[in-house]
């Protein structure tokens, strides 16, 4: 029995893992995943980040600013600052990161992931659908980086979202509806290395 | 001439001090209140407070306040449990700290980590009222109606990164802390405000054990 359990959680754990080449081109609009673009206008979150087998936990505070860009800061749960980032249409911005985090390819996988979340790359010209086994894969390539979109067949629900190559998976991440637009529970995994995101809405006074 | 000059600098200096805390003046002799503060800190064994934080995100007109229950004990120990809107617990127990937040639990030696390290021993010191004969801090009393506030400037290069000032309000009708305010050099800020507060009750050693 354990033994059937095994292979089962293999099986599935392959499946997850195959590549993007054994999907099939479909007509489909891409862009029906705009209706699930979380819509930030205030939002606070308990977060949990297991990096290579260190933990960190923290309150991410998402929040929609007057110039319609995205500010999110990161703390400890003691108020001390991990960093502050700004997400445009055109671009990105660090507005601070805590010294021993500043570097290249901390900031370009955490700006990716969110970019990811906040749906960033749907204006992209060459936008198309792909499917297999009744899931559709709406692909929004940006450079070497493809930002995927899993739909069931109808977009009427988003399953998960995924970055990858155009063969591969680096990065999953779920997303849980609150019922004001803005999502209750976020889940980023990596792929490529022990990196777990886990936030979890909190509603503080602000909100009340 | 230089007299004048000297009387000069000094008015310049309280009245801009008075425009950056309304309501206090600058203390030019804090020495009695000094000598107050230290034998009040010295007869405290014990504390046992409520606190509410108020994190404030400047660029974002943001405030984010959580509460939770703080407790104290002589030399060096000190634990906050964090209940509102979450769950997080700190203690912090010499040079060793145990964090428990929903998932998991960690223990840090601060000895390895001189971040940690600095951090720790601000906080510890704040409470206990050490940190006004810290060398790491340029301090500054201000006298108000009710309170004095004590402005500790970080001298270091590696503070001066983390906090422009760090601001402790003391009561003036018992000398205790009720208040601590640390400012960032962005502008942003934490504050903790201590109410309900309890001195010297009997405090068991295992509410600050790092196992």
């Amino acid at each position: 029995m354990r033994c059937l359990l095994y292979v089962s959680c293999w099986l599935i754990c392959a499946a997850c893992s195959s590549s993007y080449k054994k999907l099939q081109r479909t007509e489909a609009d891409p862009l029906c995943i705009s209706a699930f673009r979380p819509a930030f206008s205030r939002a606070l979150y308990h977060a949990q980040v297991n990096v290579t087998g260190k933990h960190l936990s923290g309150l991410l505070i998402i929040k929609a600013m007057p110039d319609s860009s995205i500010r999110m800061v990161f703390s400890s749960e003691a108020g001390f600052k991990f960093f502050d980032f700004e997400f445009d249409r055109t671009g990105f911005k660090v507005h601070y990161i805590y010294s021993q985090m500043n570097k290249k390819a901390v900031i370009k996988t955490l700006r990716k992931d969110f970019e990811l979340l906040l749906m960033q790359h749907l204006n992209v010209p060459r936008s198309y659908t792909l499917k297999s086994d009744g899931n559709y894969y709406h692909v929004f390539p940006d450079g070497r980086d493809y930002y995927y979109y899993i739909t069931d067949s109808t977009c009427t629900n988003l399953l998960r979202m995924e970055r990858g190559s155009r063969k591969k998976r680096v990065v999953e991440a779920i997303m849980h509806p609150g019922n004001d637009g803005m999502p209750d529970t976020i889940g980023i995994k990596h792929h490529n290395f022990n990196f777990d995101i886990g936030l979890k809405r909190l509603r503080d006074d602000t909100e009340r | 001439m230089h007299k004048f000059v000297l009387t000069g600098m000094l008015w310049i200096t309280a009245i801009a001090a008075e425009a950056q805390y309304p309501g206090y003046a600058l203390l030019q002799n804090a020495s009695s209140f000094q000598a107050q503060f230290a034998a009040a800190s010295q007869k405290t064994n014990t504390v046992k407070s409520d606190f509410v934080q108020e994190k404030t995100r400047s660029l974002l007109a943001e405030k984010i306040v959580s509460k939770g229950k703080f407790w104290f004990k002589k030399e060096n120990a000190v634990r906050m449990e964090y209940t509102q809107p979450f769950q997080y617990l700190m203690i912090i127990n010499g040079s060793n700290v145990y964090i428990k937040d929903n998932q998991k639990e960690n223990k840090i030696s601060t000895k390895s980590n001189k971040l940690f390290r600095q951090i720790n021993t601000i906080m510890i010191d704040c409470v206990n009222g050490k940190a006004l004969q810290s060398s790491d801090f340029k301090v500054r009393i201000f006298e108000g109606k009710t309170t004095f506030m004590a402005e500790l400037s970080p001298v270091n290069k590696n503070l001066k990164t983390l906090f422009s000032n760090i601001n402790m309000v003391i009561e003036k009708k018992d000398y205790a802390v009720s208040r601590i305010e640390m400012h960032e050099p962005s502008g942003d800020g934490t504050s903790i405000h201590f109410v309900n507060r309890q001195f010297n009750i009997p405090l068991a050693d295992a509410l600050f054990a790092v196992r």
